[in-house]
């Protein structure tokens, strides 16, 4: 088609602004939809952490990643690193509120859960937390969703929900996917 | 037409746009900050007033539900915390890294070649790598009967000293004949990773200016039975001075062939 006359020009003006403006209105509702029906939001906790002396002290050292019961609250903490989680698989019970935690010593990470609400970016010097309650059972994925490298598409663990009677904590108050 | 005459006609465009506009921005504050947080609020147990006054910034968000304070013990697997400064020098070769290499020479080599492949190559190694296993050797994240004791007889100057020299010799030369025909298995391992084992590819972080932890080792011109040894050690837990189980996760990953094909890979093949 070729825009011969000043009213060709606007008219083809009108259609494609009519098309960007339907197609940013349908992605702004998905997203008030994601919002209001899924309750995906985005973490208000802000808190941070030095990315460079994460393994050394503190709440990240290798020896205190995972699930872990402490009286009524239940934590799971995970570190996103170049291009692996660690711990590679975490156990969750289903039905009671838990809280995830992440932190990462190199780049921008990101993360979901599928199915979940769960849905956070991991950023260096920050630590993620995300509240949620599982309801479904079983394996699920979770991948990084933010490119990081080389090794992103690699990327990824598991977080197994099991029923609330099989959710049982060590003496420490730990659970791993190993003891199971 | 003259310019009163355009603006005329610009003027029931000029409204409408405005309008257009602050009716969106008026659209998004209502549900942004009244709606929205309402909504979530409720699910969060946090009341209406509560929820807005997070939302538009008043109260602080977090954390909805407060952590108890960590008690928990450090377990660092290495003590090396990188800085700009420690990076900066480990890239300038040294007269006196040469004297500390001295004392390297009846194991690695005269040049940093070893003479026992079951010893590593330092020559071209990166500085950056070779400076975090002599620390680890000294604070005893690594253990090595012979290399412990050397590296706590090194102050932090020399380590930094000796890690520059050997990053600045040239590596060793291989002999592109002795290249042994690779599995295409290997090559997509080395190349392209397993997703399905979620093993990332060797060359991700060990390739030539990969990006991935700054501490990673270049492997291409090391020795084959070095490189096979340090993977069975990861894979048994006999090595775990690696931040974050990166290596002791892929390797337990391997089974023994591929260790072996991956360490000969390595060892003959030019340019990785």
């Amino acid at each position: 088609m070729r825009a011969d006359t000043e009213q060709d020009i606007l008219k083809t003006e009108l259609w494609w602004t009519a098309l960007v403006t339907a197609v940013v209105t349908a992605i702004m509702l998905a997203i008030i939809y994601a919002g209001l029906v899924h309750h995906i939001n985005p973490p208000s906790n802000i808190e941070t952490v030095d990315p460079k002396t994460l393994h050394l002290t503190g709440e990240f050292t290798e020896g205190n990643l995972g699930t872990r019961v402490d009286g009524s609250q239940i934590t799971s903490r995970i570190v996103a690193t170049q291009f692996a989680f660690q711990p590679q698989c975490i156990v969750m019970p289903a039905n009671r509120t838990v809280t995830l935690r992440f932190a990462t010593p190199d780049v921008i990470h990101g993360i979901l859960v599928t199915g979940t609400n769960v849905n956070t970016m991991i950023i260096p010097g920050y630590v993620s937390q995300v509240h949620t309650v599982f309801t479904k059972t079983g394996d699920l994925l979770m991948p990084c969703h933010e490119f990081c490298g080389l090794g992103h598409s690699q990327m990824w663990a598991t977080v197994r929900v099991v029923p609330e009677d099989e959710f049982k904590p060590g003496p420490d108050g730990r659970v791993t996917c190993d003891a199971r | 037409m003259k310019p009163a005459e355009l603006r005329e006609i610009d003027r029931p465009w000029r409204i409408w746009a405005s309008i257009i506009i602050v009716s969106i921005l008026a659209f998004s504050v209502v549900f942004g900050f009244l709606i929205l947080p309402i909504v979530q609020g409720r699910a969060a147990g946090l009341d209406a007033f509560t929820a807005i006054c997070r939302a538009v910034g008043i109260l602080p968000g977090s954390p909805a539900v407060r952590q108890p304070t960590s008690e928990a013990k450090a377990q660092p697997t290495t003590q090396v915390a990188w800085s700009t400064d420690l990076i900066r020098s480990l890239g300038q070769s040294t007269p006196a890294g040469a004297e500390v290499a001295q004392a390297c020479v009846a194991c690695h080599g005269e040049r940093g070649i070893a003479a026992d492949p079951q010893n590593p190559n330092l020559a071209g190694q990166s500085g950056v790598a070779i400076y975090k296993q002599l620390h680890d050797y000294k604070s005893g994240s690594r253990v090595h009967e012979v290399m412990n004791g050397i590296a706590q007889g090194l102050d932090g100057r020399q380590i930094i000293d000796v890690a520059a020299h050997f990053a600045a010799s040239p590596r060793r030369d291989l002999d592109p004949t002795t290249a042994e025909v690779v599995d295409e298995d290997i090559v997509r391992l080395v190349e392209r990773g397993d997703p399905a084992r979620g093993l990332p590819a060797c060359n991700s972080c060990h390739g030539f200016n990969a990006g991935g932890p700054m501490e990673t080792p270049t492997l291409s011109h090391q020795n084959r039975e070095y490189l096979a040894r340090q993977l069975h050690a990861f894979r048994s837990d006999g090595r775990r001075n690696d931040i974050y189980t990166r290596m002791r996760s892929v390797a337990a990953k391997l089974t023994d062939r591929e260790i072996d094909k991956l360490a000969n890979f390595y060892a003959t093949t030019l340019s990785y």
